[in-house]
């Protein structure tokens, strides 16, 4: 079955007609806010926070180690201005062709960003930053965050990282019961291996609703560059009121050689059994659909993007406390010639600290 | 690279050390599914009335319990720069941002 996507030159254009108008109409749409402006009075402080992780991996017979760490600086200037950095560095450990323990290293930024706060309503962001196509790329990629630490097969897809400008914002529509969130990007093309990027544009816009606490978007990304795919997402996320359980699914479809697929993930927390209350469980079910009529040659470059696939993942998280936190994940991958068992277990720890010695004193 | 190697094993296992460390220190009581610990802010600030307190904690369940475990409080400045950095992240709305901060700081 074919489906088709609206053209994307006019889609792109039409999607930041919408936000525009959307950013314009809000003051109206808001009302009268009665937020507690006291807390004004509080004057940021630079903050250095990231994570720590050591993680061993089975995947499909092979073991890697790999210790890791992902610092994250925050530096406030003024009122209106926010820089963050943040960076990775990782050892992988594995048994090389001679049968030797070796070592790899890598490192890499991924986002080093201003966010200029030019209203209640909008964020500029200039630098390089996650690009925002759905919600597991911005929000869950961390390790200390993500439930289960094997990722979605469909994270691939789309270009990840961007380099350019961003406006993002969010506020409340329909009195309180609803908030509207939007991001509009556009990303200039380098090569630079550290800050590699696509010359791209796109943007997402979602509607998360407080009171049950569901949010449900879409999100679209133009490549403006080689063969030019444009991708199309939606996401949902729902955390039911009365139970400790968080659902998420994420779909994304490309026009190019990238295929398409779709992850749902349920995430339960044991916070209703005393002794268990720390504990969290995790499990994820996916399927990838290669694109049609793919040459041999491309298949070989795409890797895993060149085959259909499916994997189901379940894992164990107990926090020691809300910063520490041992992990394990089981997955099973279905693919032609390619069935593998992946393992990952291990630990994380999230740090905070003020960078200033008189960081926190108000 | 040998010596980069070790060295990066010796900070990640020193600092998850620190941490199983300081666990062990600190208070089982924590609560699970709110913030706990930390500083108070400043007498200076007034104090958030309690449908305020009530709506921030239920605003705070909402937005930033969608994606991670609840943490410890930080200094009031802190939680501001992380407010910010968040705010931006995960495209709270304004009203939220300063709901949730009063909340974290009280």
């Amino acid at each position: 079955m074919k489906v088709y996507l609206p053209r994307p030159g006019k889609a792109a254009r039409l999607c930041l007609l919408a936000i525009a108008l959307m950013v314009v109409c809000a003051p109206a749409a808001n009302g009268q806010d009665t937020q507690p402006d006291s807390f004004d009075s509080i004057k940021p402080t630079p903050v250095i926070t990231g994570s720590t992780a050591y993680f061993s991996r089975v995947t499909g017979g092979q073991w890697q180690d790999s210790p890791s760490i992902s610092p994250l600086l925050l530096f406030p200037i003024g009122n209106k201005l926010l820089l963050e950095a943040k960076g990775a560095s990782t050892e992988t450990w594995a048994k090389n062709a001679q049968g030797d323990y070796a070592g790899n290293f890598t490192y890499g930024l991924a986002y080093a960003q201003l966010d200029f706060i030019a209203s209640r309503y909008m964020t500029v962001t200039a630098g390089k930053f996650v690009t925002p196509f759905n919600i597991y790329s911005e929000r869950l990629t961390p390790n200390w965050i993500r439930a289960l630490q094997t990722g979605p097969l469909t994270s691939p897809v789309t270009s990840n990282g961007s380099l350019g400008g961003m406006v993002r914002g969010g506020f409340p529509v329909n009195g309180q019961s609803v908030n509207l969130t939007y991001a509009a990007y556009f990303s200039t093309n380098n090569t630079n291996h550290i800050t590699a990027t696509d010359r791209s544009s796109g943007g997402r816009l979602g509607f998360f609703l407080p009171g049950p606490r569901l949010e449900v978007g879409g999100s679209y990304q133009q490549v403006l560059q080689a063969d030019r795919p444009h991708s199309a997402g939606a996401y949902v996320e729902w955390q039911p009121n009365p139970l400790p359980l968080t659902l998420r699914s994420e779909y994304v479809r490309s026009s190019g050689i990238k295929g398409s697929g779709y992850w749902i993930e349920s995430v339960y927390r044991l916070s209703q059994i005393p002794y268990l209350k720390r504990l969290e469980l995790a499990g994820r079910g996916q399927q990838f659909f290669a694109a049609p009529n793919l040459s041999a040659a491309t298949i070989k470059k795409l890797g895993a993007l060149g085959r259909d696939t499916n994997e189901g993942d379940a894992g164990l998280n107990y926090y020691f406390r809300s910063d520490v936190r041992a992990s394990a994940t089981y997955g099973r991958q279905f693919a032609l010639g390619h069935d593998a068992n992946l393992w990952v277990f291990g630990m994380t720890w999230r740090f905070v600290s003020p960078l200033l010695p008189s960081g926190g004193a108000q | 690279m040998r010596t980069r190697t070790l060295l990066l094993i010796i900070v990640t296992a020193g600092v998850l050390l620190f941490a199983m460390a300081s666990w062990a220190k600190s208070d089982s009581k924590e609560k699970n599914d709110a913030p706990s610990g930390g500083t108070s802010a400043s007498s200076s600030r007034p104090k958030m009335d309690e449908a305020s307190r009530l709506e921030g904690e239920k605003r705070f369940r909402a937005n930033c319990g969608r994606c991670h475990a609840a943490p410890s409080k930080f200094q009031p400045r802190m939680t501001a720069t992380i407010i910010r950095h968040m705010r931006v992240r995960a495209t709270i709305t304004d009203q939220d941002m300063r709901l949730i901060l009063g909340y974290m700081t009280e």
